[in-house]
């Protein structure tokens, strides 16, 4: 009796907690007028000028759009929350994510092939392939790239000034190639006992840094065979040549910082606070270093250094995905409400966003003045009106940007994806390589990579299912 | 007549019991309920399903395909599985080390004591309040390999040069397991304490009448009062010990080159920071760590019978 008793009410717990955990909120993609409803992402949780600008954004879409209805949530993107709200069918309709998460992204099915999508809106041929390139797999497009931006080098222009590496007219030196580089760390570290340089080395970030260095030396990571297999081949003297030159400005010039444990805060703080001279960033990024209290007379950036094989970067930024749930209708709606922001015509719409993001810059004192990469053809005309007004409005100081605006209005460089498989993967190693190579003098770069390659391709190469 | 009467009754009292019993229940469960829920969603669904799913191919958190012993496989032949396992031995040794004797000390102490002994409890006991990874931040400056690192500031202080401290492999897990010590000491530091009260005076009284000194005392007197909880504790601190996560996370990242990486801190590494491909395998060594562990809590709850016949 007590048994049957028990039996029951745990069954009875167990249908409650089924009939919960299949509950979602996946709202039904029409409301009772027929519209359209679909959510996006990044809703601010902070009231401010940033809230104010979306809740006016989201009401002038929906006053506009009559046949739609866009609902604002709370949750950002990060990989951790990603695959648990998505198997649980809780992400919103359209998200905002990076390019360095994106081959994850599609990789596990839960983002909307959108090809068709945009091509009934009139996209084909409008955006820069070498951006298009990332959100792009076996041919299909699964991202609506809006930000990008290259890999060059910030610069903290008053330790430069301090170590008289500024040219007469205020703008400051480049260093040509990575030797030179470490030849200015070297003076800024005797100019002002700061460090000249800092590298990461945690969090993958050090090995998503250190690919783009590695390919101006010539290495190539992987490659793939006639049958379809992954090979590691990263253990080459190029490769070795690029570690070498990591572990020799820690042991021969003593540039970097004292710590070797640097995952992304640190890297942004040794930066925003001074305490070392340059970095390898992308532009996105710099804009966002005065939360650590840094103006933007102090910031400076370059194009990044060449290797031996000359100049290559990285494209960072962002694109917008869809849930791989969401309906044709929602991805339209979606893609409208987008093109209020971003977009390849100079809209009424798109202006005023414009006008209003840069006054929201300003206003938190980020930096304004970088001209962007752009995500378009090269004439299209948002990107003209963008660059004349982040040029009408800047707080930089034009000198200190001059060397990465002129650059970006023609790079003569050789632009990059991500490495196509395990990428994540390869850049945990190689945080480990470089962590090594800084807190051990005696470590051999060869040898270290060699483990490298074969724990890469034991671990994970071979082991490939998806 | 009267004995009908007397049946009726009978039954009665039985009905009214059944049913003060029937009520009892429903009240018991009912205050039981949302603690069996939560347990139910939080603990016992996910450790079975788990458990099942570490069998199955995983698309990152959605089940896929029965793939029989190969997430395992991948786990154990993982070319950093030994050394992480090894890292998580040496955890729990420097820990044993370290972290198992001062709590007794300062329990003794504190038992000793005879002013402002509420006083020196509560101060030894703060550390235990600070929230965990304020505290790991504190420690990580604390720690910090430059001269603005608390240890180097006194380093240089004694005219030495700064150390390495947490990017030193050698030192990271010592290091880590210092602070460890510290954030949880104090609390097991008040069991021993609270069993050091349960000692009888006149025990230590005859011991001194006997002509035992402070050592012999502790020996002969103290140690038989308290060595069960010794025990206990020593096998919940190696359990305890061997699921270390986040300190390493906030401290080291578990470098350098993976010298601080536990076995817990891979499962995190495959489930939250594999891009979803290695959800399965994360399952997979949680049902590993889990196998090590049933061991040392089956020997824990074979012991904690046996102290607790003793007293």
């Amino acid at each position: 009796m007590k048994a049957k008793k028990i039996i029951s009410f745990i069954l009875a717990i167990s249908m409650i907690a089924i009939a919960l955990s299949g509950c979602n909120n996946k709202a039904n993609d029409k409301d009772e007028q027929g519209r359209t409803v679909f959510s996006i992402s990044g809703y601010p949780t902070k009231e401010g000028t940033s809230k104010e600008s979306f809740d006016r954004k989201v009401t002038k879409f929906n006053e506009e759009n009559t046949d739609a209805v866009v609902v604002p949530d709370v949750w950002n993107f990060e990989l951790k929350t990603f695959y648990a709200k998505a198997a649980g069918n809780q992400l919103p309709n359209v998200f905002d994510t990076r390019y360095t998460e994106v081959a994850q992204c599609i990789d596990s099915g839960y983002v909307a092939d959108i090809t068709d999508a945009l091509k009934n809106r009139g996209y084909e041929g409008k955006f820069n392939p070498a951006v298009l390139d990332i959100v792009t797999k076996d041919g299909k497009i699964y991202g609506f790239p809006y930000d990008a931006a290259l890999q060059g080098l910030a610069i903290n222009t008053e330790l430069f000034e301090k170590a008289g590496l500024m040219e007469a007219d205020g703008t400051p030196k480049q260093p040509k190639d990575w030797n030179e580089l470490a030849e200015f760390a070297v003076k800024i570290k005797e100019a002002t006992g700061k460090a000249g340089f800092v590298f990461p080395t945690s969090d993958n970030v050090g090995g998503w840094i250190f690919t783009c260095l590695a390919w101006s030396f010539g290495v190539d990571f992987m490659e793939q065979g006639e049958d379809g297999k992954w090979k590691a081949i990263f253990n080459s003297p190029e490769a070795a040549e690029a570690l070498s030159f990591i572990k020799d400005l820690k042991w021969k010039y003593d540039v970097l910082p004292a710590n070797a444990l640097i995952n992304y805060d640190e890297y942004m703080k040794a930066y925003a606070t001074g305490n070392a001279a340059m970095m390898i960033i992308d532009t996105a990024v710099v804009n966002n270093v005065s939360k650590y209290g840094m103006t933007p007379e102090q910031i400076g950036m370059m194009p990044i250094p060449a290797g031996p094989k000359g100049r290559v970067s990285l494209v960072a930024g962002s694109p917008y995905m869809f849930t791989a749930e969401s309906t044709d209708d929602q991805i339209d709606a979606g893609l409208r409400y987008l093109e209020m922001s971003y977009n390849y015509n100079a809209t009424n719409n798109f202006k005023e966003q414009k006008e209003r993001s840069i006054q929201i810059a300003l206003e938190e004192n980020r930096l304004v003045g970088l001209k962007k990469f752009s995500v378009w053809d090269k004439d299209t005309e948002s990107v003209k009106f963008e660059s004349e007004l982040i040029e009408k409005n800047q707080n930089a100081n034009p000198n200190h940007v001059r060397l990465y605006n002129e650059f970006i209005e023609n790079p003569d460089i050789e632009i990059r994806p991500e490495e196509p498989v395990c990428a994540q993967e390869l850049y945990a190693l190689l945080d480990g390589c470089i962590q090594e190579v800084l807190t051990n003098k005696d470590a051999d770069c060869a040898t270290l990579l060699d483990k490298a390659v074969s724990d890469f391709q034991s671990n994970y190469l071979d082991n490939l299912s998806y | 007549m009267n004995n009908e009467q007397k049946v009726d009754v009978k039954a009665l009292q039985k009905q009214m019991q059944r049913r003060v019993r029937r009520r009892n229940n429903i009240d018991a469960w009912i205050l039981m309920l949302p603690m069996v829920l939560i347990l139910y969603l939080f603990v016992w669904r996910p450790t079975v399903l788990g458990g099942v799913w570490s069998f199955f191919d995983m698309k990152a958190y959605t089940v896929d395909e029965f793939c029989g012993f190969d997430n395992f496989r991948k786990v154990i032949t993982h070319t950093q599985f030994l050394p992480m396992l090894w890292n998580t031995v040496q955890y729990v040794f420097w820990s044993l080390i370290i972290g198992f004797l001062p709590p007794l000390f300062i329990a003794i102490m504190i038992n000793e004591i005879i002013h402002f002994k509420g006083g020196f409890r509560v101060l030894i006991y703060i550390p235990a309040v600070i929230p965990g990874i304020a505290a790991m931040l504190m420690w990580y400056f604390i720690y910090y390999p430059d001269q603005t690192g608390l240890l180097n500031m006194l380093l240089g202080k004694l005219g030495m040069d700064p150390y390495t401290w947490l990017n030193d492999p050698n030192f990271a897990i010592i290091g880590i397991v210092i602070f460890m010590t510290w954030k949880g000491f104090a609390g097991t530091m008040l069991l021993y304490y609270a069993s050091l009260q349960g000692v009888s005076v006149e025990l230590y009284e005859a011991a001194l009448i006997d002509g035992a000194g402070p050592f012999k005392r502790l020996w002969h007197v103290t140690r038989p009062a308290i060595e069960g909880l010794l025990l206990l504790n020593l096998v919940r601190q190696i359990i305890g010990v061997f699921q270390t996560m986040e300190q390493p996370l906030a401290m080291t990242g578990g470098g350098p080159n993976g010298a601080s990486t536990t076995l817990s801190y891979q499962l995190y590494q495959y489930g939250f920071n594999s891009g979803g491909k290695s959800t399965g395998q994360a399952m997979a060594l949680g049902v590993i760590i889990f196998m090590i562990l049933i061991v040392f809590t089956i020997f824990y709850f074979w012991l904690n019978k046996k102290v607790e016949s003793r007293y």
